[in-house]
C-alpha cells in the first residue's frame, strides 16, 4: 500500500513550525545551562531557588567548561 | 520537509553530540577544574571562611560529584539546545553549502559556526576556571559575551546576503566585510572586568582543554546530523496527491 505514496523532493524549505520549536528550544537550553542563576525553579518554590541554585549547581561545570561566564 | 522526522534527526544528534562534549569533559577539563576549586578551596580556609574540617570535605565531597555527574546531564541539554540553532541554519542552508553529501555540508557549516559563535567569541572573552571572576560582574560579563556571539552571528548571515548579491569572485567581498567588521566590534568591545588571578599553567590548560571539548561538540553535531540526514532524507515530502 506504500506504493500509492509518491515521494518528492520539496522545493519549499524548512516548516515554519520546525523553525519556531527549535528556537524555542535554543533559547531554553541556552538560557538554562549558560545563565541561569535560580530563575526557573524559582517559578516553582519561589526565592528559595535564588540561593539554593540547583541548576547553576548542575550546570557549573559545563558552564565553565562551555567558556560562558560563572563565578 | 518531513517535519518530525527532521526535529526528532536534529534533536537526537544534539543531544548525542552534547553527551560526547560532557564525557569530554570529564576526561580532560574536569582536572583542571578540580586545581582551581582546591585552590578556591585553600583561599577560603586562609580567610577563616570555613574550616578545613572533616565534614567540609564531606560535604565538598558530594557537592563536586553532584556538579561532576551534572555535568553530562548539562552536555545533554546544551547539546540539544545548540543542536536546535544547527538544525535551523543548516536546513535553511543546506542547499546552498558546498560538497555533495550532508556529512561534508555540515562539517562546513560547523566549522563556519565554530569560527563565529564560539572562537572568535573566546578570543575576546576566554573561558575562566573557577577561583579567576568577581561574582559581583557576571551579570556584565553575561551581556558582554552574549553580545559579542549575538553580533557575530548576525554579521556572518549579513555578510554572507551581501555576498549572494555579488558575482563569482566578488563573493570574496562578504568575508572581507565580516572580517572588518568583527575585528572593529573586537577592539570596540570593552575587555572582561576580571583580573586572571590564578596561575598562569592553570588558566591556559584549563583554556586549551575547554576549546579541545567544544570543537568534540562542533565535530560529533555535524557527522552525526550529516549521517542521519544523508540515511532519513527528511528534505522529502510525503505528497499527498490524488
Ligand atoms: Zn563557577
Amino acid at each position: 500500500m506504500s506504493e500509492s505514496r509518491q515521494i518528492t523532493v520539496s522545493k519549499k524549505g524548512v516548516p515554519i513550525i520546525a523553525i519556531i520549536a527549535l528556537a524555542v528550544i535554543f533559547a531554553t537550553g541556552l538560557f538554562v545551562v549558560g545563565f541561569d542563576q535560580g530563575h526557573i525553579f524559582s517559578l516553582v518554590y519561589g526565592e528559595q531557588a535564588f540561593t539554593d541554585l540547583y541548576i547553576h549547581e548542575l550546570t557549573h561545570d559545563m558552564r565553565h567548561a562551555a567558556g560562558f561566564p560563572c563565578h | 520537509m518531513n517535519t518530525s522526522l527532521f526535529l526528532i534527526i536534529v534533536l537526537v544528534s544534539g543531544a548525542f553530540a552534547g553527551l560526547i562534549h560532557g564525557v569530554t569533559n570529564l576526561a580532560i577539563v574536569e582536572p583542571y577544574l578540580d586545581q582551581a576549586i582546591g585552590m578556591e578551596n585553600q583561599n577560603m580556609f586562609a580567610s577563616g571562611e570555613v574550616d578545613d574540617t572533616l565534614e567540609f570535605w564531606v560535604e565538598y565531597e558530594g557537592y563536586r560529584t553532584w556538579q561532576k555527574s551534572g555535568q553530562v546531564l548539562a552536555g545533554v541539554i546544551l547539546g540539544v539546545s545548540i543542536g536546535s540553532l544547527f538544525g535551523i541554519v543548516f536546513a535553511m542552508s543546506r542547499s546552498s553549502l558546498p560538497g555533495r553529501n550532508n556529512v561534508k555540508k555540515a562539517l562546513i557549516l560547523a566549522g563556519i559556526m565554530w569560527v563565529t559563535l564560539y572562537f572568535i567569541p573566546f578570543l575576546k572573552y576566554p573561558a575562566n576556571p573557577p577561583t579567576v571572576g568577581d561574582a559581583e560582574s557576571v551579570v556584565l560579563r553575561a551581556i558582554l559575551y552574549s553580545s559579542f556571539i549575538a553580533i557575530s552571528g548576525i554579521a556572518a548571515v549579513g555578510f554572507y546576503k551581501v555576498s549572494k548579491k555579488f558575482q563569482n569572485k566578488k563573493k570574496i567581498l562578504g568575508l572581507i566585510g565580516y572580517v572588518a567588521f568583527i575585528s572593529l566590534v573586537f577592539v570596540i568591545m570593552p575587555e572582561n572586568p576580571d583580573k586572571v588571578t590564578a596561575p598562569l599553567n592553570l588558566v591556559e590548560g584549563f583554556r586549551a582543554t575547554s576549546v579541545l571539548a567544544v570543537s568534540s561538540f562542533w565535530i560529533a553535531i555535524a557527522i552525526t546530523l550529516g549521517i542521519l540526514w544523508n540515511h532519513f532524507k527528511p528534505e522529502r515530502e510525503i505528497a499527498t496527491s490524488n
